[in-house]
């Protein structure tokens, strides 16, 4: 009782303005106390949770990242973006804008915080935008919307808490934000593009470059494509840890602002200042998130909800759903980091005991025995071809034949394993699109204020009406990867 | 006085950056070294530069020996050395829509209640957290790989947490005396960033 209760206590102190990571501790510490009577418990799992949570190993990435992301902005990388994006899109209508778009992807490879993107964007990209003739709220949308592609695209800090919370592998959930993260960032510029011919008077023209110079201008933007191979290629293909690919893309991004002028006492005070302000919020959450799921945990709240959705019989999709609408609607209200520690520990067990099939034991054992064949083991010809031509028509392998070719790691348990980890990598991803979706939706969008601050004679009204726009395009794209599991899921190995 | 506190807050925060920085060094250099050893244990190396590899081999060059500690202690006394300036501005993720409403007064009263609950708890983590050292040091638990007593690394973060809720002490009586006295001693919060 006091578990259940405790959800919406802990939102009326969060809407009452308490901050998130103070509210969740407060809620955790208070439940604590009364499911045990006495404050010995939480007491004494305060003398080493603080020390737990600050030095997971994981978690370390958090502030690398934060890190990496204000170098980069040091590091004059966004002007070459966007002069590379504008060669080749500029002359479009409605060019210079995907130009910012195009930009804000490119910035989003090596950065993992939206509003850094958005903030960093906007200074280079919003001149050029007015000077070509573009309506202020057009190009304040524009950028707000291009900024969430920092977390969208791999490094995403988000990505790295659902991570450590759902206990998933970091490579992989970027891997699966890749294919997701492009087609955001191609469906905001066709929404430029139906935007421009709806409001033609909303955007001026731009001369074409010559192709020597798109390509002279292309070729500028080496370190942010390196940047991008080292650090996410290399977690991908288990060169280092996350956590070393962070410090590696915190260095690199350090050494090419310093290469850039951009470093100076000054510059890297800055970075720290804000780098320790954003680690502290986001760890303080971490802290409070980890106490009030330790309560939760004791009073068994989760499992009793995953099992009551598990056997009630309502229908996957239709909970997701709503899960989702769920998320965009507090998204109006709240940040996506502490949305995401807020409601995961409880979303996260409800969503695992649902099954959507994504892999099928056909799938599985197809992929298992390609896997088998590839490593050269000794398989018997006639046991092989007789499977294949099962596996071929959609049959699945007996056990008397997979016993017969060796083939491990098909039980019904891997394939268990093998669908929750698709689930919790699909959902993650949709859930960081509609986290996302808060960040430019009034009246709290994060993005918006910080775009508006740098562009005070557009008034937030002008920016509110372009940005729906972005918000549809970004509901069309999450109905088309809940329809379609595979676009997400396409890139991981099973 | 105020000043001086701010100070401090943004002092820690740079001795926190210059420990993540340390720590991004350490990392990349752990990364290197471990790539150069691999480089040198390789076939190649030992058929063609074998003394060369060799020699560099029994200087020791291979990953630093218990980074992934180093790692985790600079952590725990980074961030909570990022903690003061983060209370200092105000920065902790909120929600003012609903609040916003409210009347002037009620909005200070409330900011006011919450800075003491929030520089209790900051109090509380600190007592606790040396409560925990004491206890690391009374065990004698060492790290795994660089066998140091691992209540050193306590005593560093224990530092940090206290100026953190040393800071968040000020913040909250300044708070108090705003309300009482009804002058504005210090700026309104910001909002977060992320």
């Amino acid at each position: 009782m006091i578990g259940l209760l405790s959800f919406p206590a802990l939102l009326v102190l969060v809407f009452l303005r308490v901050p998130i990571g103070l509210a969740m501790f407060l809620a955790g510490f208070m439940g604590l106390v009364l499911v045990t009577g006495d404050m010995s418990l939480p007491f004494a799992r305060l003398k080493s949770e603080t020390y737990t949570t600050f030095s997971n190993y994981s978690l370390s990435i958090v502030p690398m990242f934060l890190l990496m992301g204000h170098f980069a902005t040091l590091g004059g990388m966004s002007q070459a973006l966007f002069k590379a994006a504008e060669g080749w899109l500029g002359h479009r209508k409605g060019g210079v804008a995907m130009a910012a778009v195009g930009a804000c992807a490119g910035f989003g490879a090596i950065c993992g915080s939206s509003l850094a993107t958005a903030a960093t964007m906007s200074r280079v990209a919003l001149p050029e935008l007015r000077r070509y003739g573009y309506s202020g709220g057009f190009s304040t949308a524009t950028l707000a919307a291009g900024g969430t592609l920092g977390i969208l695209i791999p490094p995403s800090i988000v990505l790295v808490i659902y991570a450590i919370l759902t206990e998933q592998n970091i490579a992989k959930l970027f891997l699966a934000a890749f294919i997701p993260g492009i087609l955001a960032a191609l469906g905001y510029m066709l929404t430029i593009s139906i935007y421009v011919r709806m409001h033609p008077e909303s955007a001026g023209t731009r001369p074409r470059v010559g192709y020597l110079d798109r390509l002279i201008a292309f070729t500028k933007i080496w370190h942010v494509l390196l940047l991008f191979v080292l650090v996410v290629g290399g977690i991908y293909l288990g060169w280092f840890t996350p956590t070393e690919g962070a410090a590696v893309g915190a260095l690199g991004t350090g050494m090419l602002a310093w290469l850039a002028g951009g470093l100076n006492r000054t510059t890297i005070a800055d970075s720290f200042y804000v780098t320790a302000r954003t680690s502290a919020m986001i760890f303080f959450i971490v802290l409070g998130a980890a106490f009030y799921n330790g309560f939760l945990a004791i009073t068994q709240v989760p499992q009793e909800a995953a099992m009551w959705v598990a056997q009630s019989g309502y229908n996957p999709w239709l909970i997701l759903v709503l899960i989702l609408v769920f998320y965009l609607l507090l998204g109006c209200l709240m940040d996506s980091l502490s949305m995401i520690l807020l409601t995961i520990p409880i979303f996260w067990p409800v969503v695992q005991e649902l099954d959507f099939n994504l892999v099928t034991m056909v799938e599985l054992q197809t992929y298992k025995l390609d896997a088998l064949i590839a490593s050269g083991a000794d398989i018997s010809t006639t046991a092989l071809s007789k499977a294949q031509a099962l596996l071929g028509s959609g049959q699945e392998l007996s056990r008397d034949i997979t016993r017969e070719l060796g083939l491990r790691g098909v039980s019904k348990g891997s394939l268990n394993r093998a669908n929750i980890e698709h689930t919790a990598i699909w959902f993650g991803i949709l859930i960081l699109i509609v986290v996302e979706v808060g960040l430019i939706t009034p009246p709290v969008g994060m993005n918006l204020f910080v775009i508006n601050a740098m562009d005070p004679k557009t008034p937030m009204i002008e920016t509110y009406r372009a940005v729906l726009y972005f918000v549809a395009s970004d509901l069309v794209r999450v109905t088309i990867l809940v329809a379609f599991p595979i676009i997400t899921l396409v890139l991981l190995p099973l | 006085m105020l000043n001086a506190i701010e100070k401090l807050a943004k002092g820690f925060a740079l001795l926190g950056g210059a420990t993540l920085s340390l720590l991004i060094l350490i990392t990349c250099a752990s990364i290197a070294g471990r790539s150069l050893n691999s480089i040198f244990h390789s076939d190649w190396s030992q058929s063609t530069i074998p003394e060369f590899a060799n020699y560099l081999l029994s200087l020791g060059v291979g990953p630093i020996n218990g980074d992934y500690e180093l790692v985790e202690a600079g952590m725990v006394f980074a961030i909570f050395a990022f903690l003061p300036l983060c209370q200092w501005h105000g920065a902790h993720a909120k929600v003012t829509i609903f609040t916003s409403q409210f009347p002037l007064g009620a909005q200070r009263l409330l900011i006011a209640i919450i800075e003491c609950v929030f520089a209790l708890a900051l109090i509380v983590i600190a007592k606790q957290l040396f409560e925990g050292m004491e206890s690391k040091r009374n065990s004698g638990q060492v790290t795994f790989l660089l066998e140091y007593p691992l209540w050193w690394s306590y005593a560093l973060g224990l530092s940090a947490a206290m100026v953190s809720a040393l800071v968040a002490t000020v913040l909250a009586g300044t708070r108090l005396m705003e309300l009482f006295t009804g002058r504005k001693l210090f700026p309104e919060a910001k909002d977060a960033e992320h």
